[in-house]
């Protein structure tokens, strides 16, 4: 097994699921608490990297700066999309709306709209061609460990992802705003009748979920050197599979099923044509749904 | 008489009109389709643009008694309105030869009209297998991967390598870029020791490359466009795989350059026009273009160049007897034709025998392989 082939493999799919796990953090975040999907988290992540990439061309920052107006431009997109897509649909505070799925479920609808306005959007205004990234900025420089190959930017995405996953946390845990987001995602009405803003609990869930989908934009953005307005697909749906495959809710089983995603893709390329390796994800995912319909990591667990 | 604003117009437009009508009612007509809107404009309009600096300079030079037209319409790169195109041109008597369109899809659909006609088409881009063959009206001015691969792989055994990896995307095209290249190249005794499709657009290219290494072949034959190719490249670099890379005219493009920086170094494809190059009709062309744009001149407005050029010979050679009979015959009978893009000949086919450039991207540039 220790064939430096098959070790590189792995540390490839190490890099990849880890790409996964960024994007698949601030999305089960955010599902846990509406329990709806928000197709817009892929045009997010994009408009982190561009919000990034402009940076970068303006006024050149270092990247620790560059990272935080990412961070900045996704709070604040997170921000707008739960006003125009998610929150018109909770006007109505009597039980029975509170409690329809139909309200709820109106905003995959919406968010979708808004996914695909955004992108449209930064299509006719960037054209959806690749953008020119100052090469300087890119994080995969090669780093040589025995006889395999990783990048700094790979050692960058762990931190990141550790960071994230460490922080959100102890959000959840200790602080009193992680403690009205756990509410909220357990049983909004109840949160509702014991006094917590849900409306308040929910921007906020939003602004925390969508910073982190466009840091891992703009981090994703500059590894591979590839922005451009469609960016977010792809990754979007791994990030979806993910979260169905850890259990919809759950954020570290999020990040698990991310990784596995991400070795078995790398894998998958030694024993069958490249092509079909993007059926790897779809193939987890309706497996995922026929055989462990709670997740691979079982039910009895926490909310988020 | 009621006036209405439609009549106004038209009495508008006859008024202008009229002096020119007089004057060019001699004029020889060609048509052109091409898309000069909708998501492929841009290549359409550097088409046109490419077009007008041809027929100023064929006009001023006075081959002709009588000037010639090319009248612009625009497909939108849709098939039925390049259908619709291709009738009007059709019905319209006084033109005798087509350029265009675009794409092979349109191209192919409006030589359907032209093929029942009988008109001349000559497309500066329509690069399908099948399209020169749908009859003996259609021509094009691009190479097709058939002759780009047996370029290849004729230059890949000059230089001793005889172990390759191929690595194309996964559409007709791709698929076209590794049959053109495998079936001459192991022919002459290569041997292909990894084949690999990929879908286009794919970000991660790092498990193609670690296998490909892996089979420790002497050079990868590449099929990718410029994005693909620019992420190929830089992953190869990533992973510090020195292998030299082979490609197709897809990827010849600054913007390769620009996203690959140093990754790009090094890689080796055939082309047919190079802005560099210092032949005295290319850097005529270049200097006309430059006047009207920021940026070099790429391969198709080249192409697009060259395929006016060619039907202006044409026209040429069949005056006065000029009929659409006369032009075809006058194409097919197009023999070394200097272009920009090399030298044309078209076969029984109307497949332009072109001899291809070797390019190599050294400090940042493309630059001719001697």
């Amino acid at each position: 097994m220790l064939d430096p082939y098959i070790l590189q493999q792995l540390a490839i799919g190490l890099s990849l699921g880890m790409i996964y796990a960024l994007m698949a953090i601030g999305f089960t975040l955010i599902f846990g608490v509406l329990n709806v999907v928000n197709f817009a988290h892929g045009e997010v992540y994009t408009i982190g990297a561009f919000a990034g990439l402009m940076a970068i061309s303006a006024f050149g920052p270092p990247l620790l700066v560059v990272l935080f107006i990412a961070l900045a431009a996704g709070a604040l997109a997170g921000f707008g999309l739960e006003r125009l897509a998610f929150r018109p649909f909770r006007r109505f505070s009597d039980e029975a709306s509170l409690k329809s799925r139909a309200m709820r479920e109106a905003t995959l609808m919406s968010s979708l709209a808004m996914s695909i306005i955004a992108r449209e959007a930064m299509e006719m205004i960037f054209g959806s061609q690749f953008q020119t990234v100052d090469l300087a900025y890119l994080i995969n420089k090669p780093i040589h460990i025995g006889p395999i190959t990783i990048v700094n930017g790979d050692l960058i995405i762990l931190g990141v992802t550790l960071v994230m996953l460490g922080g959100l946390q102890w959000l959840l845990k200790k602080s009193p705003i992680g403690l009205s987001i756990r509410a909220v995602s357990n049983n909004a009405l109840g949160a509702k009748y014991c006094g917590i803003n849900t409306d308040r609990t929910i921007i906020i869930t939003f602004v925390i979920g969508s910073a982190m989908g466009a840091l891992a934009g703009i981090l994703v953005g500059l590894y591979y050197g590839a922005i451009f307005p469609s960016m977010g697909f792809t990754p979007g749906i791994k990030a979806f599979v993910a979260m169905v495959m850890g259990g919809l809710s759950s954020v570290p089983g999020a990040v698990i099923s991310a990784i596995i995603l991400g070795l078995s893709e790398s894998l998958s390329t030694s024993f069958m044509p490249s092509v079909w390796s993007d059926m790897v994800a779809y193939a987890f995912l309706l497996l995922t749904l026929i055989f462990f319909p709670q997740g691979l990591f079982g039910a009895r667990r926490e909310r988020v | 008489m009621k006036l209405t604003r439609r009549t106004a117009l038209l009495l508008a437009a006859a008024t202008a009109l009229t002096p020119v009508a007089a004057f060019a009612q001699d004029s020889v007509k060609l048509g052109y389709q091409l898309p000069l809107t909708g998501n492929t404009a841009q290549y359409g309009q550097d088409f046109k643009d490419a077009a007008e600096i041809a027929l100023t300079k064929f006009n001023a030079s006075g081959a002709l008694p009588v000037p010639v037209e090319i009248i612009y319409e625009d497909s939108r790169s849709d098939a039925k309105e390049g259908v619709t195109i291709a009738r009007k041109f059709v019905d319209d008597k006084e033109i005798v030869g087509v350029l265009g369109d675009f794409t092979s899809t349109v191209s192919m659909a409006a030589a359907q009209v032209y093929k029942k006609a009988g008109m001349v088409q000559l497309s500066q881009t329509a690069s399908h297998p099948d399209f020169a063959k749908i009859s003996k009206w259609q021509f094009r001015n691009i190479t097709t991967q058939d002759q780009e691969g047996a370029v290849n792989a004729q230059w890949m055994m000059d230089k001793g390598i005889k172990k390759v990896a191929v690595i194309a995307e996964q559409t007709d095209w791709g698929q076209s870029v590794a049959k053109g290249f495998v079936e001459p190249f192991e022919a002459a005794g290569g041997e292909v020791v990894y084949t690999e499709f990929f879908n286009r657009g794919l970000a991660d290219f790092r498990s193609i490359i670690t296998k490909l290494e892996d089979q420790a072949p002497d050079a990868v034959y590449t099929g990718f466009f410029y994005e693909d190719g620019a992420q190929f490249l830089k992953q190869m670099a990533q992973l510090d795989a020195a292998i030299p890379v082979y490609s197709t005219s897809a990827a010849y493009n600054d913007q390769l350059i620009e996203l690959a920086g140093d990754a790009a170094e090094g890689l080796l494809l055939t082309a047919t026009f190079l802005p560099t190059r210092m032949d005295a009709n290319v850097q005529e062309f270049v200097t006309e273009w430059d006047k009207t744009h920021d940026h070099a001149p790429g391969q198709f407005p080249a192409q697009a160049y060259d395929a006016v050029n060619i039907m202006l010979a044409a026209v040429v050679k069949a005056y006065p007897d000029l009929t659409r009979d006369s032009l075809r015959d006058a194409v097919a009978a197009t023999t070394d034709f200097p272009g920009v893009t090399g030298n044309t000949t078209f076969d029984e086919n109307g497949e332009p025998l072109k001899e291809l450039t070797k390019a190599s991207v050294v400090g940042g540039m493309f630059v001719e392989v001697e």
